[in-house]
């Protein structure tokens, strides 16, 4: 029965294809240094899940921020785990990208013809520290509130546009409610759904030129 | 290359990503169940034993309603809900304390005095004096709240029961 | 970039994909197992590294010093190199040149070779600008000072370095060993400051953050007795007060009592917060908000609130783990000890008045120390003698001291509890004994005697 199931759904959806052109490739031989790419978006989706539970609870404003996040810690049965995965992740994911990215050069995989996987991965790179600074106020203490006023004070020094980009950014003079529900909003819709995007073009750009291999002395 | 031996390595790599897989989804999964219901298994306590008012205040022969207020955690919030009911006594001796909730929608019922029941002013349900259901959808008698004198103070028992689940 | 070289590239892909392997499954199971080590190690630092709990946010708290996330300390560090008016070029400028260089990198790399050795520049740059970065980051975090971090940096990367650079006399296993050498390096340094730093943060007093509403309850119960009891009473009751006016003249206002069912059915939590912050000054109340000269913070008056909220409201519901007294009871027999007992009566009925700053004959009760020997009528306890100024003043007999009539304490009229005069009469008697441990030896040696 279950060969009935797998050939019909296979009829429609072309698993084999997808297993051969997918799955069944080849590609040069790989080290340890080539799993990291995968663990970014194993983190990825683990950020997202984590995400996704807990604004369950999460309430993005100055008045319950704090409230609920202390009642996700201490008040919901494994909140404390979820809101753990979800903190730590951050950091890991930083790290990962960080050091993805440097592998990256070192084996000049950014070269012809990479140059687009390159590009979209430095995006997916700054829009991965967005994240952490985005995400950094939602909890609303006073480490992420301080955090906030000093980092978006750092754009607010360019000369000109200076004070123009600090209100647009705290959506309005203070750090308020104003800013945390724009963090918010970028943090669990904005950003995200530019990173899926890129991480969707990255991936088929490297289905399409296959991974790189390591240069060896003639290269 | 020997055929057979990539495939047992294909099956390899399928058994322990399922494996490895599942152990994953297993270890967030029940977590993650547990964190989304966990409000609904919360059980409330809130039981207290709350003053209504001195006893000689309430006549005999005719229900006289009263209220008070209870304040609920509920998560990080406190919601302060007012709660209301009617203490009859039909004797010296004899008292009775009902919820002013209807039974059907939880609508809050009013005496009617010259009609001699409560009516709830939802659907038109209507009980007599005593919180039996004389007409209308109530599936059964108003809640009972458990009472006591002390020191000529009615003292009441929170929550309100069920009809049927009062002592004595 | 000519179609030569492109073939060349392609051509040269095209044999190591014949001497490779594939996808599925030769390398997934990497993957697969770097993954899950992921997934354990968050689940790990999730149950025993946790997220260190901040104070709830205070805008008015201009003390405070921001930290941004680790991962952007690097850059904060490095706007101290810059002077005020040029802060601009460190703070956006040079970044955003970073950026820009490493979003198009393919373009102005020119460099048609891929081997390590025929890119020094450009490895050695990213090199430069990445130990920078570290160097920053740790720097900013830890203890270790610039000249150190830079000296030991130079150390790792000149192995490494040396460790790279391929020189033909040299072995692979010797330029291997290097490379775990400059790694393990690396990880050492960077574990040591950690843990230099982690050391240090640990003197530093920091803010006790309450998580449930039995911990605000307790916490708002100790501010209470801090703060409030002078004028308000160890248990709301009131009382009076003297409050100086502005042409000197004393005038004695009454206090009136706040844990009655009025005040609390009339003034809801946000009401007692601002009362608290920022006081009620024609009725004789000082503002105790940080923002307002006084000493507490957003949390403290939210701690102080939620413990008035829930002793004195009758709607309120208690929770469960909610400890009703924090002065633990006396078994028959047992000796009390100044930590355990008589430091949780005079917290809570005392040290309102007699700690520092306050009019009080110069007695602090704060300490063990200065309990017994301080004060102007000092001693006014001593061991063993029931004549001590502190058992008769609490007993309500005022006594003669060298500063003259010593009222009796507490000074709103309402006497301690029985059962707490009882506890400082037992301490006196048995020597008045600092810890539980010396409380403890004496309970068990009076059945000798």
């Amino acid at each position: 029965m279950w060969k009935n199931i797998y050939d019909w759904l296979d009829e429609r959806l072309g698993l084999q294809s997808l297993y051969e052109n997918l799955l069944d490739r080849p590609e040069p031989h790989g080290t340890w240094w080539n799993t990291l790419g995968s663990a970014s978006l194993f983190l990825f989706v683990m950020q997202a899940l984590t995400g996704i539970f807990l604004t369950v609870y999460y309430t993005p404003s100055p008045d319950h921020a704090y409230d609920s996040i202390q009642y996700i810690m201490n008040g919901v049965a494994f909140g404390w785990l979820i809101r753990g995965m979800h903190h730590w992740g951050a950091t890991l994911m930083v790290l990962v990208v960080f050091i993805h990215m440097l592998r990256v050069f070192f084996s000049a995989s950014y070269k012809y013809p990479r140059e687009l996987t390159w590009m979209v991965g430095v995006m997916l790179f700054l829009l991965t520290l967005g994240m952490g600074f985005t995400g950094y106020l939602l909890p609303f203490n006073q480490r992420s509130y301080w955090a906030t006023v000093v980092g978006t004070n750092i754009a607010g020094v360019v000369p000109g546009v200076g004070p123009f980009i600090l209100k647009a950014l705290r959506g309005g003079t203070d750090v308020s409610a104003l800013t945390l529900s724009r963090f918010f909003s970028a943090h669990i819709w904005m950003l995200p759904a530019a990173l899926a995007g890129l991480i969707g073009a990255h991936l088929y750009l490297i289905m399409r030129h296959g991974e790189s291999a390591y240069p060896d002395a003639d290269d | 290359m020997a055929s057979s031996n990539r495939i047992s390595r294909r099956n390899f790599v399928a058994l322990m990503s399922a494996a490895l897989g599942s152990i994953m989804g297993v270890v967030m999964g029940i977590p993650i169940v547990g964190y989304l219901i966990d409000p609904a298994l919360k059980t409330e306590s809130g039981e207290a034993w709350i003053p209504i008012g001195l006893l000689e205040d309430f006549p005999i022969g005719t229900p006289k309603s009263f209220s008070f207020t209870r304040s609920h955690v509920n998560g990080w919030e406190k919601t302060v809900n007012s709660y209301g009911g009617f203490v009859v006594r039909k004797s010296e001796t004899q008292l009775l304390v009902l919820s002013s909730r209807c039974t059907h929608l939880s609508c809050s019922v009013n005496w009617e005095e010259a009609r001699n029941e409560y009516v709830c002013p939802c659907h038109n349900a209507q009980f007599s004096m005593e919180g039996e259901v004389l007409g209308g959808p109530p599936p059964y008698p108003l809640d009972r709240y458990e009472a006591n004198v002390e020191d000529g103070t009615i003292m009441i028992r929170f929550p309100a029961v069920r009809f049927d689940e009062v002592e004595g | 970039m000519n179609e030569e070289y492109k073939n060349k590239v392609n051509k040269k892909y095209e044999k190591n994909l014949q001497k490779g392997e594939r996808f599925w499954p030769d390398s997934i199971y990497k993957d697969l197992l770097i993954s899950f080590a992921i997934f354990i190690l968050l689940i790990g630092l999730a149950s025993f590294v946790g997220v260190h709990p901040e104070p709830k946010v205070d805008p008015t708290d201009a003390t405070y010093v921001p930290r941004p996330e680790w991962y952007f300390l690097f850059l904060f560090e490095f706007l101290k190199y810059f002077p005020g008016e040029l802060e601009w070029v460190g703070a956006t400028v040079i970044p955003g040149i970073l950026v820009a260089a490493l979003l198009l990198l393919p373009f102005y790399d020119k460099n048609p070779y891929r081997f390590y050795t025929k890119r020094t520049f450009a490895l050695g740059l990213m090199s430069f600008i990445v130990g920078g970065m570290v160097t920053l980051t740790i720097k900013a975090a830890t203890v270790i000072t610039g000249p150190m971090a830079l000296a030991l940096f130079a150390l790792v990367w000149g192995t490494l370095f040396f460790a790279l650079h391929k020189r033909p006399e040299q072995k692979t296993a010797t330029r291997k060993s290097l490379l775990w050498l400059a790694t393990i390096g690396i990880f050492a340094i960077i574990g040591t400051a950690y843990v230099q730093t982690a050391a240090l943060a640990g003197d530093e007093e920091e803010a006790v953050v309450a998580n449930t509403i039995a911990e605000k309850m307790a916490l708002g119960q100790d501010l209470y007795s801090l703060q409030c009891v002078e004028c308000h009473g160890a248990d709301g009751e009131g009382g009076t007060i003297t409050v100086t006016a502005a042409d000197g003249t004393e005038e004695l206002l009454p206090v009136k009592a706040i844990n009655t069912k009025d005040e609390m059915y009339t003034r809801n939590d946000e009401t007692l917060y601002n009362i608290i912050a920022y006081g009620q000054p024609s009725l004789g109340m000082t503002p105790f908000g940080g923002a307002y000269g006084g000493e507490l913070s957003t949390s403290e008056i939210e701690y102080i609130v939620t413990y008035l909220r829930y002793t004195w409201d009758d709607r309120a519901e208690v929770p469960a783990d909610a400890v009703s007294s924090s002065i633990p009871a006396l078994a028959e027999g047992e000796v009390p000890s100044y930590e355990v007992h008589i430091s949780a009566v005079t917290k809570r009925y005392c040290v309102s008045c007699h700690r520092e700053g306050k009019e009080n004959n110069n007695y602090i009760m704060d300490n063990y120390e200065d309990l017994l020997n301080g004060g102007d009528n000092a001693p006014n306890i001593v061991a063993g003698d029931m004549n001590s100024i502190l058992l008769q003043v609490i007993q309500g007999n005022e006594v003669n001291g060298q500063t003259g009539l010593i009222h009796v304490m507490p000074p709103s009229g309402k006497p301690l509890k029985d059962e707490y005069i009882d506890m400082f009469i037992r301490w006196v008697e048995a020597g008045m004994p600092n810890t539980a441990a010396d409380a403890a030896a004496l309970s068990t040696a009076a059945p000798a005697e």
